[in-house]
């Protein structure tokens, strides 16, 4: 069991309050709050060794150098990385899966070739092949979904043709919960000769994702939505891939000797990461990471199952109200709803006035909401720091917006 | 609890007036946002002097898009195109008689969107 109060305690933003009222944060799947440790250890590099990486001869940026190198082995062995060569910095999930999209995609997406997504997928692992296959004259093909949101498996193996170059799938719906079975999918893909990207935004930062159970070919998520800050992100890649692939994005860093005309490449991780890198954020990554280890994934995970099963059943004992998605044992701690046909927007509006943060809205899944025949959901969602005091805060304040909104 | 859902508010929207479509409206415009999927359709009928005889709408949407929506077809009444083309966002807030905050400001001006989309296709269409 976590140490909930303790937990949060770790984090200053928690104690605040919002229109008069103890702030309620149930949007950690937009991104999530951030406890002391990795703020000091960012506050740190800042006041006491901050210099560019990777160039320095002077020992200021050998400390910086070692401290940005050194998260980069916490977060491999946070996924079970086998090289810590296969560790990407980028600035989030959504770059992640771009450079794939872009470096792997462009060098082996053929005209009449297909990738396989799911209907259930974000903006972000949906857009960027779009734009692939339009340019390759290559097309797109999507497993559906059932009413309840489970991801149609039966279907899997038809649409799993000769032309399916490969799969780009959630591990975690963002609007659903869904936990998808993607050890499962990657074994029916490699079957069938497709790479399979994992799209892990939802799930790194909430549950235990070790590549090499999963034998994914690429993994992609943020750094903020796991208690990391903003504009650091990481794609794992399987070392092969990687070093087959031309870079993404052309500058400094990434290149060994320049010339007038052409350029060699550096080595891996380096030759994905041009320019001056977030290297701070990184480094404050890398304390997130160390952060979620010691009070342990499958705890995290736990704690979010127990919470999200209550809120469920609280929420469901409130007349009008639909949750959206599988039941609580099929999903991880993100419940999407919608109430008394009250728009989406309305109910955060009355929830925010009682100092409750939701997201109200399509979450970047649009044809998702189509599917499901709706057009925006309001959306709650827990990590480690909620607790059931709060999932109470939420069915009340409902309860009142019921009153006085409801028709 | 929030003052934003003011009565002004809470009873537009649940009795929407000049709610419908018109027998042969001059001006015909629609807004469509697919962030939050506020739709405003409004149409106009001008008087013989020029000046607004009829407004009707409908839609579906937030609270604060569809009592704005309702509101603004009170407003138009009796304005000359002139008027609703120097019509500001400000003007249209202010009707709402709530303080409308900067993330609600889009659902409470769905309606003057629809209507200057609308007065550029009059415009156009009149070859002017």
């Amino acid at each position: 069991m976590l140490d909930v109060e303790q937990i949060r305690s770790d984090f200053p933003v928690l104690s605040r309050t919002v229109h008069g009222y103890p702030l309620v944060f149930l949007d950690s799947a937009a991104s999530s709050q951030k406890p002391l440790p990795v703020l000091e250890a960012m506050e740190r590099v800042y006041q006491e060794f901050y210099a560019n990486v990777h160039r320095g001869i002077y020992a200021f940026s050998e400390e910086a150098t070692l401290a940005y190198e050194n998260a980069r082995d916490r977060v491999a062995s946070f996924i079970n990385a086998r090289r810590r060569e296969e560790i990407v910095f980028t600035r989030n999930t959504t770059e992640a899966i771009n450079l794939v999209a872009y470096a792997w995609g462009r060098a082996n997406i053929q005209p009449g070739d297909r990738i396989l997504l799911t209907e259930m997928e974000h903006h972000s692992n949906l857009v960027p092949w779009q734009l692939l296959t339009q340019e390759k004259g290559a097309q797109l093909a999507y497993l559906p979904i059932t009413d309840d949101g489970l991801l149609r498996m039966d279907l899997l193996d038809s649409l799993l043709d000769e032309r399916v170059k490969l799969v780009a799938v959630t591990m975690m719906s963002n609007v659903l919960g869904t936990v998808n079975p993607v050890r499962e999918i990657v074994r029916k893909a490699h079957a069938a000769g497709a790479v399979v990207l994992v799209d892990a935004a939802q799930a790194a930062p909430h549950m235990p994702v070790d590549v090499q159970e999963l034998d994914c070919d690429f993994l992609a998520f943020s750094g903020h939505k796991m208690c990391g800050p903003t504009g650091i992100g990481v794609l794992y890649g399987k070392e092969a891939l990687l070093e087959a692939m031309p870079p993404f994005l052309g500058g400094g860093d990434m290149i060994r000797k320049v010339e007038w005309e052409s350029s060699t490449w550096n080595q891996l991780p380096w030759k994905f990461e041009a320019g001056t890198p977030a290297f701070v954020e990184g480094i404050g990554l890398g304390a997130a990471v160390d952060y979620l280890k010691g009070i342990g994934m499958e705890n995290i995970a736990a704690h979010e199952r127990e919470l999200t099963a209550y809120a469920m059943e609280r929420l469901s004992s409130l007349p009008g109200l639909t949750i959206i998605g599988p039941p609580a044992h099929q999903r991880g701690g993100v419940v999407a709803f919608i109430f008394q046909g009250i728009h989406p927007h309305d109910i955060a509006h009355m929830l925010d006035m009682e100092g409750i943060a939701v997201r109200a809205g399509h979450h970047c899944a649009q044809p998702l909401h189509r599917r499901l025949g709706l057009t925006a959901t309001v959306r709650a969602s827990f990590y480690l720091y909620n607790t059931a005091e709060e999932v109470d805060r939420l069915v009340q304040a409902l309860e009142r917006a019921g009153d006085i909104l409801g028709r | 609890m929030s003052s934003l859902y003011s009565e002004t508010i809470l009873d537009h929207y649940a009795h929407p007036r000049n709610w419908g479509r018109l027998p042969s409206p001059d001006i015909v415009a629609d807004s469509d946002d697919p962030s939050c999927g506020d739709q405003v359709h409004l149409e106009i009928s001008l008087g013989p002097d020029g000046r607004v005889a009829q407004v009707a709408f409908e839609g579906e949407g937030c609270m604060i898009s569809m009592a704005s929506a309702s509101l603004f077809t009170e407003h138009l009444q009796g304005k000359r195109i002139e008027d609703l083309e120097g019509l500001t966002e400000e003007e249209v807030l202010g009707w709402l008689d709530a303080p409308i905050p900067p993330n609600r400001r889009r659902c409470a001006l769905s309606p003057l969107v629809a209507l200057r989309a609308g007065l550029t296709a009059y415009r156009r269409a009149a070859g002017g």
